[in-house]
């Protein structure tokens, strides 16, 4: 007889929606998290999409602690001198409020208190060292030389998982399957934000950015997101890239970005107050290790769920959604012949039902695309080009549109026929 | 802003006696390429004449160096106790 019906291991919104979920249908769950107070060693960039949260607490809109909700989407290139950008600006967000701008160490410990008052136990400042098997079954945790026992584990443990790596689990991560993030919030105030960004009350601005500027070959990615008074702002690094190159420092990068002529003035004035590195999973389909065995499950970033497409960066979604899964699924197994290997397969099937496994089978590949020249060198200097071309006057005869796009193709290093082709491989990706 | 005052900002419940992370000094030593130094967000890796200094006390647990060094050098356990960085955003 097992202490727990679950052991759920980690306290972000993966592990928190299975132990909410879980315990709301009356099972005995512990929800173990290293950090204390729980979500004080979590971090991400900062926005929350979709309404996932709905299934285990229906009114998380109204009373989760999040910062603004998107009213503009951002995207933009930046080159040394310029952002050659495009904005999504709409009223349409104001009835579908599609994404939240969160700070993750007050949403975590929301979240596992939330999980606490709906009945799962919680365990926080207690580190889990791995998974203990008894022939061939997950029989549930070893800490600190101390066995917990449970019918079933669900590792939750974010974008460093250990204990599933430790526990044979998953493989060590490599080049592929991690970015390196790096992330300050910086204070304003709630009228500077608004003024800036030209927002009103709860509205917020996500940015993305392609740094264009940087040197040889490093690739970054950019992010810019409203908080009520403050701004997260950081840098996705391309863990590949950044060996390359061998000369850069990570936290460096984020400096430049930060310096830029049109990102400078919008943090301009405000105080940096917290510093965070977090990696960021991005392997895509074909480094999500096996999803579940006998009695465990593994959910959110432990199992790679995250997305990007160079547009929109998301993973809280993608969390919450395979926490939800992997509670149904045990909670069905537990209806019927109990945990095994079999019941627990439900889990796969059900995230591939899902947007979950359906978005990562759909972009595979998608990582090839987001990462290299064109995107990140020949792109953002074309555009500039074309720009330059159109509105800075300079009082010789104007050229038209398509000579300044076979010029700019010309001067972004990249063959015109490899550009094409790339360029369709890229539209055909994301 | 320097890296130094960034991470002056944090606070850390630092774990005196136990090592989070530990590299073996004798495959530094060796290192052609010493890519922690630049990888790590937190300058835990730095080179001192030449030769790999690391301290664990300003790691923000980001999990960046174990995947950085390619050769076998960094063991990374999770912090133990709720030692180590405690965000307040994140």
């Amino acid at each position: 007889m097992s202490e727990f019906d679950a052991i759920v291991v980690g306290g972000g919104p993966a592990g928190s929606s299975a132990a909410m979920r879980l315990a709301s249908a009356g099972h005995n769950v512990l929800l173990v998290e290293k950090a204390d107070p729980p979500g004080s060693k979590n971090v991400s960039g900062g926005v929350l999409w979709g309404n996932d949260l709905e299934a285990v607490i229906p009114d998380w809109q109204k009373t989760a602690p999040v910062e603004r909700y998107v009213k503009a989407k951002g995207v933009g290139f930046l080159t040394k001198d310029s952002n050659i950008g495009l904005e999504f600006r709409s009223s349409l967000f104001d009835k579908n409020r599609a994404g939240h701008m969160v700070l993750r160490a007050k949403l975590d410990q929301w979240l596992v208190k939330k999980a606490k008052d709906m009945g799962a136990m919680v365990a926080s400042g207690i580190t889990v060292d791995r998974v203990a098997f008894d022939k061939g079954k997950a029989i549930g945790v070893e800490q600190d030389g101390d066995l917990i026992t449970s019918d079933c584990v669900i590792l939750a443990e974010g974008a460093n998982p250990r204990v599933a790596i430790d526990s044979g689990l998953r493989e060590p991560l490599n080049d592929k399957d991690v970015a390196i993030g790096v992330k300050e919030v910086i204070k304003l105030s709630e009228k500077t934000v608004n003024e800036r960004f030209n927002l009103r009350d709860k509205e917020g601005f996500a940015g993305e950015y392609v740094l264009g500027f940087l040197p040889d070959q490093v690739e970054a990615g950019g992010f810019l997101y409203t908080n009520k008074e403050t701004i997260s702002a950081g840098v996705v690094i391309s863990m590949k890239h950044l060996r390359e190159n061998d000369r850069t420092y990570s936290f460096d990068i984020i400096e430049q970005f930060l310096e830029h002529p049109a990102i400078a003035p919008l943090v301009d004035g405000g105080s940096v107050e917290e510093y965070s590195a977090h990696m960021v999973q991005e392997g895509g389909i074909e480094r999500v290790p096996k999803l579940f065995g006998n009695g465990y499950m593994i959910a959110g970033d432990a199992a790679g769920f995250s997305f990007s497409n160079g547009l929109v960066l998301q993973g809280m979604n993608y969390a919450i959604a395979s926490g939800i899964a992997a509670a149904d699924t045990l909670i069905e197994a537990k209806k019927g012949n109990g945990v095994s290997e079999e019941s627990l397969a439900g889990y796969r099937k059900r995230l591939l039902d899902s947007y979950v496994l359906k978005d990562l089978y759909n972009f595979r590949g998608i990582d090839e695309v987001t990462w290299g020249k064109l995107p990140h060198r020949a792109i953002p200097n074309a555009l500039e080009h074309i720009m330059k071309g159109l509105f800075i006057e300079q009082g010789v005869p104007k050229k038209h549109l398509y000579q300044l796009m076979t010029e700019a193709l010309g001067e972004s290093g990249i063959r015109t026929s490899d550009a094409v082709l790339e360029g369709y491989r890229m539209l055909r990706r994301m | 802003m320097k890296l130094e005052d960034r991470l002056a900002l944090l606070n850390y419940k630092i774990d005196r006696t136990y090592a989070h992370i530990t590299v073996k000094p004798d495959i530094c030593e060796t290192c052609p390429d010493h890519f922690c130094t630049f990888s790590c967000p937190a300058k835990c890796y730095t080179l001192i004449d030449g030769k790999l200094n690391f301290k664990y006390e300003d790691c923000v647990e980001c999990g960046t160096c174990v995947v950085a060094c390619a050769h076998g050098s960094v063991s990374w356990t999770n912090s133990k106790g709720a030692h180590g960085v405690k965000y307040k955003y994140g």
